[in-house]
């Protein structure tokens, strides 16, 4: 617990210190969060109440998949293809706390400063200027929330796995791109799942993306209520699970596989 | 002449540090060409759904967004390295180029070819050319010429205000948020056609940052959309635009060098 608030203290600094990225971060999410809300709004005058959503809903969603962009910001995989590169990777090792323990509360700091003075701020605007709604009900509001914190841990132990297959391959800088524009579209990060065309709405309900954005967002919205918001919490539970014990092997197998080069 | 010469040989240099990593540059294809087609692949979702973008039909719009691309992809093959140039100053490289006598400017354009930006040719080519034939489209040699140079003139546009925005980190020591800034509004343009915006957006793209003479307004003349927009005639100021942006980058770079103090690297 002490070293996650460590974490977080640092990367608290570190924001502090780049004041002119700061705002310059917030202005790129609300441009974004406005160019989602200009689609949502020609395309529902297009063909209004599309699907059984109403437009406030769908530009509540695009919204706040946008202020979410934010859990893309803590990329543990770069961390760790850098530390293999550099060979700075064994005194990682050398730290008396589990390696996957570290990485975890290296990243949830990050994360959680990201989303207390980027998200959260871009909401509020977002919700004087575009007319974002507050979920529903305060039992939405909690799903929502507890659905969030599994939707995190799961895109979480996706970029670890990378990470350690970069300890293996070296170099995964040129895939991260094609890596993050994947978890955006079968996360449905943008364009929600109900829209998708049948093939592909049924390969994105089997793959754990859509555990990060479209289930939590879906909640929150509204769209996914009752027993099929528990059912999702559960799809997003199991995957947690499976990934964790991928992560825990394919790290110990890369582990005894690492050379450092020098360092 | 002397200036051509030392770049093609600074080019030649570049290429060769870059094709000893084979692996690397195949990796690097794959994943433009993946990310390109994840991108189009939302548009035809958001199309296949609501039949069309404020009248733009799905051919339209991957028009719309590889006429960007193809401007794009120029820059990403030859340019791409003007992001980084606030690096070049925090580490000190930069004063290597104002040692040797040649001029600074062609020196740090030689530096680098970022091979990747063969897929974003590959890419343009490719929806522009289905496109064409899936919208019917003839173009008479006119046409063509405009073509092409709408294309340069796109590289030129988003060449010179990446590199505008670099120069601030002569002064600041820190550029790339500018830089991305800029790259989020070419995002929005290349992906949506414009007239879907609020009026203080197309005011921005059109003279502030004005990324939409890249693929906006010339598509329009190109796709005979004369009706969607009052001021499509603005499409053939692209050229000039292009040409107005240049003159103002030389004017900051110079201002910029006089100004530049080493970091001591």
């Amino acid at each position: 617990m002490k070293i996650f608030w460590s974490f977080t203290r640092q990367a608290f600094q570190f924001v502090a210190a780049y004041r002119f990225n700061f705002f310059a971060e917030i202005f790129l999410i609300l441009l974004r969060m406005y160019g989602v809300y200009w689609v949502w709004k020609i395309l529902y005058t297009q063909r209004p109440g599309a699907f059984g959503v109403d437009l406030q809903q769908m530009i509540t969603y695009g919204v706040l998949g946008m202020a979410l962009e934010i859990f893309m910001w803590s990329r543990p995989q770069m961390y760790m293809a850098r530390q293999v590169k550099s060979g700075a990777i064994d005194t990682d090792l050398m730290k008396p706390i589990d390696f996957h323990v570290h990485m975890l509360a290296r990243s949830l700091g990050e994360t959680l400063v990201a989303l207390g003075v980027l998200a959260i701020p871009a909401l509020a605007v977002a919700y004087f200027l575009l007319g974002v709604e507050l979920p529903p009900d305060i039992w939405t509001g909690t799903l929502f929330g507890i659905s969030l914190g599994l939707g995190y841990l799961v895109l979480f132990h996706l970029n670890f796995l990378l990470g350690s297959l970069a300890v293996v391959t070296l170099d995964i800088r040129h895939i991260s791109w094609a890596y993050y524009s994947v978890v955006r579209f079968f996360g449905g990060q943008m364009i929600p799942l109900w829209l998708f065309p049948p093939f592909l709405a049924w390969l994105a309900a089997a793959l754990p993306f859509q555990s990060t954005y479209y289930i939590p967002m879906s909640i929150y919205i509204g769209n996914l209520s009752g027993a099929e918001a528990i059912q999702a919490m559960g799809f997003q539970l199991v995957w947690l699970v499976v990934l964790v014990l991928l992560s825990r092997l394919l790290w110990s197998w890369a582990h005894r596989r690492l050379v450092v080069q020098g360092g | 002449m002397e200036a051509l010469r030392l770049y093609f040989k600074l080019i030649r240099i570049s290429m060769q540090a870059r094709l000893q990593y084979r692996a690397d540059f195949i990796m690097g294809i794959l994943n433009i060409i993946a990310l390109n087609a994840i991108n189009l692949g939302m548009i035809g979702i958001l199309v296949y759904r609501f039949v069309n973008l404020n009248g733009w039909e799905i051919w339209e719009l991957v028009f719309l967004y590889c006429l960007w691309l193809l401007g794009h992809s120029i820059f990403s093959l030859f340019f791409w390295h003007f992001w980084e140039l606030e690096e070049y100053l925090v580490q000190g490289t930069f004063d290597q180029f104002l040692l040797r006598p040649a001029s600074p400017f062609v020196q740090f354009l030689g530096r680098e070819v970022q091979y990747i930006g063969f897929a974003d040719v590959f890419v343009a080519a490719t929806g522009l050319a289905l496109a064409y034939v899936n919208l019917g489209l003839h173009w008479g040699i006119v046409a063509w010429l405009f073509f092409f140079l709408v294309a340069i003139s796109g590289t030129v546009i988003e060449t010179t205000l990446t590199l505008m925005m670099a120069c601030i980190s002569f002064w600041t020591g820190r550029s790339s948020m500018a830089v991305d800034l800029i790259m989020e509004f070419n995002v929005l343009v290349q992906h949506y056609p414009i007239d879907i915006f609020g009026s203080w957006f197309r005011v921005v793209v059109t003279g502030l940052i004005p990324v939409a003479f890249m693929n906006y307004y010339p598509a329009l003349i190109l796709l005979d959309k004369l009706d969607r927009n009052s001021v499509w005639w603005l499409g053939y100021l692209s050229p000039i635009v292009a040409l107005l942006l240049v003159g103002m980058t030389a004017g900051v770079w110079h201002l910029a060098l006089r100004r530049y103090s080493s970091s001591g690297g």
